[in-house]
């Protein structure tokens, strides 16, 4: 049961229809927020359901992060449907994102697609919703990675995006500070449909993570991550910006 | 067996470019590619508002496709005996910076690349280390932006001696063991948690 009371808000969370993104998405809903589940398919229907199925709000709105005019549509769609908008949760990663290469081998183009959802898609969100946040003095979340502050050996370019949108937000938080808009960085280690994917083909690699987490498991989308994330979009975290969290049972300590 | 060399690269013209690649002149000629990431196309002041899509590619994502280039680049003339890669970017990815948020985005993206490329080359001998510098020696244009940041504990700003320096102490190959690592040549302003 979450402690933390998002009653009155409303949360837009960015490929919120599956995993991490979905984990927040409930865990914001549970805490009392309107949640905008924006995702490129039709399955953010789903957890708009699960949310309304549990008691609380929630609205599903077609979002690709990578075009500009998709990000404005369902900022809109937050703001028309509730009046307001407290928070954005740029959760959204490539497609690409899991799948292991080698720097010396990344093109122009595999570069692109990872920048497309991460960086575009930040910078997307940031432009479309500052008003809004302006007028309710609210958040702006990004999802980031462990990669991104220590570097990938098998993910360099995931590490790279991730890497990247901490030099944005930490650069957002100041420059949108005098505005009353915080920007926080939340690198989260959780079960994702694709480390599930990875684990169904080798069982053992659970037990060897776990091994490296001192609170000795992966963490879960909802119930781990999901509550971190309500807290730093709720009021309690209004003198909090500029930081990385790190929701991950103490698996990165070196932030 | 090939010529050993010392190259620096870097995004974009700068007069910082112009005046490390003079001081590098006399360090002993090595295996390795120093790039600069200080584009000064790209480190210009403004807020992100006013920042249009074609100004968030040619600010953050050409500096990224810039560096991918470079990596990829001293990849090529390394990979056959090993050797060093330096990058030179500025100290705001570590603090953040108002009003260069598309260029900032793409520092730290930078320096998760070159920790990635340490991580993946280290087997083949390739280090790659990262020196960070006050952004307004790379970029002059950008004086101002990290204002908020603590006076040097030196008493002095950087120079670009100071720079050429420790580009230099981690282009001698005598020092094995030290890969991936970043270093704020600074003066002592910046100091990384």
């Amino acid at each position: 049961m979450s402690t933390v009371d998002l009653s009155g808000r409303t949360v837009l969370v960015t490929g919120g229809a599956a995993g991490v993104g979905r984990g927040i998405a409930l865990a914001c809903g549970d805490a009392g927020a309107h949640v905008v589940v924006a995702s490129r398919r039709d399955n953010g229907v789903d957890v708009v359901h699960e949310i309304v199925d549990r008691g609380g709000a929630a609205s599903w709105t077609q979002c690709d992060v990578a075009d500009r005019d998709s990000v404005a549509a369902s900022v809109a769609h937050a703001v028309d449907r509730t009046g307001a908008l407290h928070a954005v949760v740029h959760n959204a990663t490539s497609n690409h994102s899991s799948e292991p290469h080698r720097l010396e081998d990344v093109s122009a183009e595999l570069l692109d697609e990872h920048a497309a959802v991460s960086l575009r898609g930040a910078y997307h969100c940031a432009r479309a919703a500052r008003p809004a946040l302006e007028a309710s003095h609210g958040t702006l979340l990004v999802m980031t990675s462990p990669a991104g502050i220590e570097g990938s050996a098998t993910l360099p370019m995931y590490a790279t995006m991730k890497g990247a949108q901490r030099g944005f937000a930490k650069s957002l938080a100041r420059e949108w500070a005098p505005f009353g808009i915080t920007v926080n960085v939340v690198s989260p280690l959780a079960f994702s449909p694709a480390m599930v994917n990875a684990i169904a083909e080798d069982p053992d690699m659970e037990r060897r993570l776990n091994r490296r987490v001192p609170l000795g498991r992966v963490g879960d989308p909802e119930t781990d991550v999901g509550r971190g994330v309500a807290f730093l979009v709720s009021a309690d975290a209004a003198y909090i910006t500029g930081q990385t969290l790190g929701v991950d049972g103490g698996h990165f300590m070196s932030i | 067996m090939t010529t050993p060399m010392l190259r620096v690269v870097a995004s974009g013209a700068s007069s910082f470019t112009t005046e490390l690649t003079a001081e590098l002149e006399d360090v002993p000629t090595v295996d390795c590619v120093v790039f600069v990431c200080g584009d000064v196309d790209a480190a210009v002041l403004g807020p992100l508002d006013d920042v249009d899509a074609d100004g968030w590619d040619r600010r953050a994502e050409q500096v990224l496709r810039d560096a991918l280039t470079a990596l990829q680049d001293a990849h090529r003339a390394l990979s056959s005996n090993g050797g060093r890669v330096v990058v030179v970017a500025p100290t705001a990815g570590i603090s953040g910076a108002p009003a260069v948020v598309p260029f900032v985005t793409a520092v730290e993206g930078v320096r998760a690349m070159a920790k990635s490329a340490a991580r993946q080359w280290g087997a083949i001998g390739i280090a790659v280390n990262t020196v960070l510098v006050p952004i307004e020696l790379l970029a002059p244009a950008t004086a101002g932006a990290t204002s908020f940041l603590p006076p040097p504990a030196l008493g002095h700003a950087a120079t670009v001696a100071d720079v050429a320096g420790a580009v230099a102490a981690f282009a001698d190959p005598d020092r094995r063991g030290v890969t991936g690592a970043t270093v704020v040549v600074d003066g002592g302003s910046v100091m990384a948690p």
